[in-house]
């Protein structure tokens, strides 16, 4: 069960300063608006927090675009609203100077690269489905199944609100290894990269019962490669962390580890 | 996705039929292999997957195809529209081991090796939101 409670805390207070501009090409008045800053809960989507960001360009593009999806890239590169936002800049901006610039577009939507996200609930319906994919990983499905419509939904808005002590009231009973001492499989996936995040079993311990640590993990998913720097949360944890005790407090709120791999 | 591709599944190399649910006569799956090998651009096997439908789903007569591995799941879903002769703007929901529905943008080979039993991955569709 998790019980080191501050790093818990510490996770979920990682914060990231972001500075929005509006793409230049899709500025429609004479005045060029000012970038917006916000800090970001590393643990949220974007979607969750760029109400304001949206309100504050919107009255700058060409009118026809009011109604517009509004998207987001760094240095060319499309952001995925469906990646927590620490994951984002973990792939692609762990080596800049703060604060992240982000470009905002309303024009262009680069459809082959990002999904569309209409809605909050879009958001809602993601997140769910990763931790009951995560559920079926760590205890085939049989805790997400066994709890209540409000439990879901106190998961869901204890993150949209940025309220720990309400998310881990739910969280805890996802996150104990009921009766064994470990999970069945450890959620997580690996990015590298521009391509899809590498996902696969890996048990937290070994037949003979001892207990794996993130080192046997990367040797598992890449087992031909050597020097690889593994970063999460914008940290390098020690090769030796133990995956059972990662996978309880390092995991994202959708209760997978995402592991950004990166050569050394 | 796919909206630039031809809409004529029919001629489309990289999705494969395979196996015998009906019942084909045997020349049916060499057929197949040579389709396979045809499409292959590189030595990478394909995936088996096992479509079932659910709920007010309709039925799709071929119900195993092999895949490309790096397929993406909103891709197999737009092809499974084109199949089943939904409109774009209708719903189709695809779900691994009945609990819960994959990303778009997940791949087959990484639901294949995390949720694939007997040398396949099954995923259940339905029209509406089914293990929501």
């Amino acid at each position: 069960m998790a019980n080191d409670r501050e790093v818990l805390r510490e996770i979920w207070e990682g914060r990231l300063p972001v500075c929005f501009q509006l793409n230049s090409e899709e500025i429609h008045s004479l005045q060029a608006p000012d970038a917006y800053y916000l800090m970001v809960p590393r643990l949220s989507y974007f979607p969750l927090v760029t109400d304001k960001v949206r309100k504050q360009f919107v009255r700058y593009i060409h009118p026809d675009k009011q109604e517009a999806e509004m998207w987001l890239d760094f240095n060319g590169q499309p952001l995925r609203w469906h990646y927590p936002i620490g994951v984002l800049f973990d792939m692609y901006a762990s080596d800049i100077q703060l604060p992240w610039n982000i470009t905002v577009h309303f024009d262009k939507f680069p459809e082959e690269e990002l999904l569309h996200c209409p809605c909050r609930e879009a958001v809602e319906s993601h997140f769910m489905s990763c931790v009951k994919e995560a559920d079926v990983l760590k205890h085939r499905s049989q805790v997400v199944s066994s709890m209540q419509k409000k439990d879901h939904n106190q998961l869901w808005l204890g993150l949209q609100n940025d309220k720990f002590d309400q998310f881990w009231a739910v969280n805890r009973k996802l996150m104990e290894a009921s009766g064994e001492e470990v999970f069945k499989y450890i959620p997580f996936r690996c990015y590298r990269g521009e391509g899809p995040f590498i996902q696969r079993l890996v048990r937290p311990v070994t037949e003979e019962g001892q207990r794996k640590s993130l080192q046997n993990l990367i040797q598992e998913v890449f087992p031909n490669e050597t020097n690889l720097l593994v970063m999460t949360h914008g940290i390098e944890p020690p090769w030796e962390t133990p995956l059972q005790w990662m996978s309880e407090h390092l995991s994202y709120p959708d209760n997978f580890l995402h592991l950004c791999i990166q050569p050394l | 996705m796919s909206g630039n591709q031809d809409t004529q599944k029919s001629d489309n190399p990289d999705v494969s039929e395979t196996g015998s649910d009906a019942g084909e006569p045997p020349n049916e799956s060499q057929q197949a292999d040579s389709t396979v090998a045809e499409g292959t651009k590189s030595d990478k096997q394909k995936i088996d997957i096992l479509l079932k439908a659910t709920g007010n789903a309709p039925i799709m007569k071929k119900k195993k195809w092999a895949v490309d591995p790096e397929r993406k799941i909103g891709w197999i879903t737009e092809f499974m529209k084109k199949y089943l002769k939904l409109d774009r703007s209708e719903y189709l929901f695809l779900y691994v081991n009945q609990s819960f529905a994959p990303a778009p943008d997940h791949i087959v080979k990484n639901l294949y090796d995390c949720y694939g039993t007997d040398g396949k991955l099954v995923l259940h569709y339905c029209k509406s939101q089914a293990w929501g």
